[in-house]
């Protein structure tokens, strides 16, 4: 059997190129150069390709918990890159490369543990049926859709503190302004909700047909689901019934990731059984 | 070189005196073609509300322009008495006047360092200069040159940066806040003079609209009418802050129109939209800082604005070291240049002039020996004056590139010139 070079390709590759993508970022956070952000974004975009190219031949499955991540990660890989060429002033990839490089470390994690077993998953396995298949890519874009609440949340909390501190606005990091990151936060809040919801009933109804055990209904990975989509039903009545918004609405957005990576950190209810 | 920039500028002379002395567009035009109908010069003259400087200056021959001829002129031209002005004057030569306009044109010499205006200013006083014709070989190389380091101090080093007006800072603190202005009311309270110049700031934003209001309605109905806003009566303050995104305000009110107690109470409850930014430029505050938390509500007062203005000065001042060696480089760069130009064509002429008599003697030689010699031998001969030649000019040429170098080639380029019969 003939190994070509892109087999090569491990974590250690993407995973680097990403950690070197954010070290030159953070630089050119205090030594704004053109040529720091060339660096930075031929180390993303290193990182990117070869990121790609290892979803691509190993097809981590998205039951899995190390493929779920792994795949988040790509997504918010590539909305990094588009980020740091469409905002080439804002200290974009500072934010959100850690996210990247802390979903690529998880997923490590899990896959030299337990799941170890689960990189040899033959074909894209999204479940039994279509209905499974739907269901894993509603809940992987309603979780990049938290994820990018996050991400705004977080920069809105830095950009909130820089004001509250009264810190010279052209001096330090350069972020948008509170305006577009509540946008991108409430666009991205919204989007994700019916996804989930819909992602969600799916499971449930696969869950039911096909699994229907207790153990299952109480997974960890089933009650953080409920609990994710809790909060993000909350964020929605804040944000619209209750006329909250700013700070309050960017740390639930926070703890909304949290539960997010918990929930993909966990084993699926489904993977389990078929091993 | 034969360069004079003589004047005076904030530095040596107050306000009062500059205004005395500056030069309206066509009092400029008139007195920079009289300055060099007089002294047979090239003129420039540059005049803005921080300084007033003569450059004059001849391609060729001394300049007889001094620090008491200038004093004169601009007395004569303002009728003010030449030895009043005298002691206004500062003057530098050569080399130095060429440093000086560029630490004029790069804003180094500025009372704002950095501010982006002067090199516009020196711009368009060249260009007026060129169009009425007070210009010639050495002034239409030294003002682009100086204009080109301008550009290059400010794009290699951070000089610029920032923004060091109260006005353009308070729309900055404004841009970290909203990004689109089309859906945003800008509400001003007051109509203090400082209050117009950050409104005329806002208003570059585009704001969807502008609400006035005052103690004084007719003060309110006149601002409106300047801002193309509308005027709110003063007893509406509160609807008008709940409505509001952006408040500029100048009372000059005693005590703070806006407590944190009253906006707690009657404004915040009424609010539906997003953040409010307040910027306070009066004196005594009329917002409670306290009502400031960064996230709803932004209220950045006056002494927030300087601070943020002296920050951006003292982070401009740490680039005038790099800046001053750029000036120095590029002075030489002009200096070398300028004399390279200027001995040029004498040392081509002399060298002409010297291959004249060589063809004169070889070529007569060569004839008198056609038959004798193989081609070989011819070559060799013609080789071996040339390399006389060039030994010989070798001396002179060498001298007088030093002496360009050192700055005083004058006297040696009129030596050569009569030494060698050059015309």
């Amino acid at each position: 059997m003939t190994v070509t070079p892109l087999q090569g390709i491990t974590y250690t590759c993407f995973g680097l190129s990403y950690i070197l993508a954010l070290g030159f970022e953070i630089a050119r956070v205090r030594w704004p150069r053109a040529g720091l952000r060339s660096l930075g974004l031929i180390l993303g975009a290193v990182g990117l390709l070869t990121h790609t190219a290892y979803l691509a031949l190993h097809h981590p499955s998205p039951a899995a918990p190390y493929g779920s991540l792994l795949l988040l990660a790509w997504v918010l890989a590539v909305f990094y890159f588009y980020g740091t060429i469409h905002h080439a002033r804002q200290a974009w990839a500072v934010f959100v490369l850690p996210v990247v490089i802390g979903l690529v470390g998880l997923s490590l994690l899990l896959i030299t543990g337990d799941n170890a077993n689960d990189i040899h998953v033959p074909p894209w396995s999204f479940g039994d049926t279509l209905w499974g298949a739907i269901h894993g890519f509603l809940l992987l874009f309603a979780g990049v859709g938290v994820s990018v609440a996050f991400l705004a949340s977080v920069m809105y909390l830095v950009q909130a503190r820089r004001l509250r501190d009264k810190l010279n606005p052209l001096g330090g990091i350069k972020i948008l302004s509170l305006e577009r990151l509540e946008a991108m936060n409430r666009r991205s809040v919204n989007l994700a909700f019916p996804l989930l919801t819909v992602g969600l009933i799916l499971g449930g109804i696969l869950l039911k047909r096909e699994y229907d055990t207790i153990e299952n209904w109480w997974s960890l990975k089933v009650l953080g689901t409920v609990g994710l989509w809790s909060v993000s039903a909350l964020l929605l009545y804040m944000r619209y019934a209750a006329n909250v918004a700013g700070r309050r609405l960017a740390v639930l957005s926070i703890l909304a990731f949290a539960l997010l990576v918990a929930v993909l950190a966990t084993a699926h209810p489904f993977a389990e059984v078929a091993k | 070189m034969n360069l004079r920039a003589i004047g005076c500028n904030f530095q040596t002379a107050n306000v009062e005196l500059r205004e005395k002395l500056a030069f309206t567009p066509e009092r400029q035009a008139f007195a920079a073609s009289e300055l060099s109908a007089r002294f047979g010069c090239e003129t420039v003259i540059l005049s803005t509300c921080n300084r007033v400087e003569l450059y004059v200056g001849r391609a060729q021959g001394g300049s007889p322009f001094d620090l008491d001829l200038a004093a004169e002129f601009l007395g004569e031209t303002h009728g003010l008495p030449g030895e009043r002005v005298r002691p206004l004057l500062y003057g530098h030569s050569d080399a130095t006047a060429v440093a000086h306009l560029c630490r004029v044109a790069a804003s180094l010499d500025s009372l704002i360092v950095g501010e982006g205006q002067i090199a516009g200013q020196v711009k368009q006083t060249f260009e007026s200069a060129r169009k009425q014709g007070t210009t010639g070989p050495l002034m239409n190389a030294l003002f682009p040159h100086a204009l080109r380091t301008a550009k290059r101090i400010r794009t290699e080093t951070g000089i610029s940066s920032g923004h060091v007006s109260v006005s353009s800072v308070a729309v900055d603190y404004v841009r970290q806040v909203f990004d689109y202005f089309e859906d945003k009311t800008v509400l001003v309270i007051g109509a203090g003079k400082m209050g117009k110049l950050t409104l005329k700031h806002l208003q570059e934003l585009k704001p969807g609209r502008i609400l006035v209001t005052n103690r004084s309605p007719q003060k309110a109905v006149e601002l409106a009418s300047y801002c193309g806003g509308r005027a709110v009566p003063w007893e509406k303050l509160d609807d008008a802050l709940s409505e509001a995104d952006i408040v500029l305000s100048t009372t000059g009110a005693a005590e703070p129109i806006v407590s944190q107690k009253r906006y707690q109470e009657l404004i915040q409850p009424r609010r539906t939209g997003g953040t409010l930014v307040v910027l306070d430029i009066a004196v005594p505050r009329d917002f409670d800082p306290a009502i400031h938390d960064g996230d709803r509500v932004c209220v950045f007062n006056i002494d927030d604005l300087t601070r943020v203005r002296e920050q951006t000065l003292a982070q401009r001042r740490k680039h005038i070291a790099p800046a001053e060696a750029i000036v120095v480089a590029e002075v030489k760069a002009f200096v070398d240049d300028w004399q390279r130009r200027k001995n040029g064509p004498v040392i081509q002429q002399l060298r002409t002039e010297v291959d004249k008599v060589r063809a004169d003697v070889v070529l007569p030689l060569l004839a008198k020996l056609d038959g004798k010699l193989t081609h070989a031998e011819k070559e060799y001969i013609e080789g071996a004056f040339k390399l006389f030649q060039n030994k010989l000019l070798h001396g002179p040429i060498a001298a007088l590139q030093e002496a360009s170098r050192e700055g005083g080639s004058g006297s040696l380029l009129e030596a050569v010139k009569k030494l060698f019969r050059l015309g």
